[in-house]
């Protein structure tokens, strides 16, 4: 039978946060839908898992910030549909792993958290309540071979390069133009919990590509009330479509007004962007 | 590159940049090699080898580089605190040259 879901672990062979990764892997590969990836192995050589890779979707454990197994996804460039990071659960469990493997009631607490986590399918959602604007505009300008587009209106940005753009109470976030032809290729996005409360300058998650992690730096302070679903199955939406289809995160606004002191309206981020890129290496 | 102004305050008005835990870095450099902007410098010879060597050219509110450090030895500056503190400067720099 053809395998629905791969599962790529760390390697776990030294640290206590490893081998809590192998741990979650053998235990979410007894059922018959997973097929465990050895990293060693698809680092050595990927045409073993090809077929498999191309029924089933890509779950990602990595033991520690390290992410060994993230970037070997990243660098053969297959997409990840899923992640999730030993050490950040056990820290959100105020427990310390330390270097030493120790098979104890603290370490089974973490995978037993790291395997709820996996199999919790996406936090139920509300309808979206964001009203779509019919047709945006754009204004572009060229650099080398770059070509960047902005919003004429109704964007606002901070100089972190992430956009908000509100319609009454409600907002969509996402990153600009300019973000994602820096990334290249995204293959991830990381989103922030829905009902997560945050502040402007918050983070809200991030998004990945072969070549670097973007933190989505929030432009506005509000609470999350949904994210785009649709990047789970196509985070290529973020390159096509930065401003449109691939928008982040839907929020719930505290005060726009008070947002807008540290924010560029759609014509002043242009100018500034258009600065930022004559400085910068593209 | 160095952005020399942060939403019109002068960065280097600006208290923001990585602040490294001797205590707990382990020298991997991950974060040197994250990071794009030049903030840190790897000196061999010295101990410990990792410095912050241009905290203006780090980018006000980026936290990136501290996600990919595994020992966790990487913390910044309040944000809120930051955030407010930029707002005074663009307030009193506004209320100067109304004044003029």
């Amino acid at each position: 039978m053809s395998k629905s879901i791969c599962v790529l672990p760390c390697n776990g062979l030294d640290k206590c946060a490893g081998d809590l990764s192998r741990r979650v892997a053998m235990q979410v590969a007894q059922s018959e839908e997973v097929e465990l990836i050895c990293p060693v192995l698809l680092n050595q050589n990927k045409s073993r898992y090809e077929k498999a890779l191309e029924a089933g979707d890509l779950t990602v454990i990595d033991g520690c910030n390290t992410r060994c197994a993230s970037k070997l996804a990243g660098a053969l460039e297959i997409p990840i549909k899923e992640k999730v990071n030993v050490s950040e659960v056990a820290k959100a469990l105020d427990i310390k792993l330390g270097v030493e493997i120790r098979e104890d009631q603290e370490t089974q607490a973490v995978v037993q958290a790291v395997l709820e986590k996996i199999n919790s399918s996406a936090a139920d959602q509300a309808e979206s309540e964001f009203i779509v604007p019919e047709a945006i505009e754009y204004n572009t300008f060229s650099h080398g071979k770059f070509i960047f587009k902005v919003p004429k209106a109704n964007y606002f940005f901070n100089e972190n390069d992430c956009w908000v753009t509100v319609s009454g109470n409600m907002a969509r976030i996402g990153v600009s133009d300019y973000v994602q032809q820096n990334l290249s290729d995204i293959l991830y996005v990381d989103p922030p919990e829905i009902g997560q409360e945050f502040e402007q300058f918050d983070d809200l998650g991030s998004i990945e590509s072969g070549k670097a992690v973007f933190e989505i730096i929030s432009p506005v302070t509000g609470t999350v009330v949904a994210v785009n679903m649709g990047l789970n199955d196509a985070p290529e939406l973020v390159n096509e479509s930065p401003y449109e289809k691939g928008w982040l995160v839907e929020v719930n606004l505290k005060d726009f007004e008070e947002d807008q002191d540290l924010l560029h309206d759609s014509q002043s981020y242009f100018e500034f962007l258009q600065r930022k890129v004559a400085e910068v290496d593209v | 590159m160095s952005e020399s102004t942060f939403m019109g305050v002068e960065r280097d008005q600006i208290d923001w940049s990585p602040r490294i835990d001797f205590t707990k870095c382990n020298d991997c450099m991950e974060c040197v090699k994250f990071c794009p902007h030049q903030v840190f410098e790897v000196d061999e010879n010295a101990k410990p080898k990792l410095k912050v060597k241009n905290p203006n050219n780090c980018v006000v509110f980026c936290r990136a580089c501290s996600k990919t450090c595994g020992p966790d030895a990487i913390t910044f500056p309040d944000k809120t605190e930051t955030t407010k503190m930029i707002k005074a400067i663009r307030k009193a720099e506004k209320e100067a040259s109304t004044d003029e």
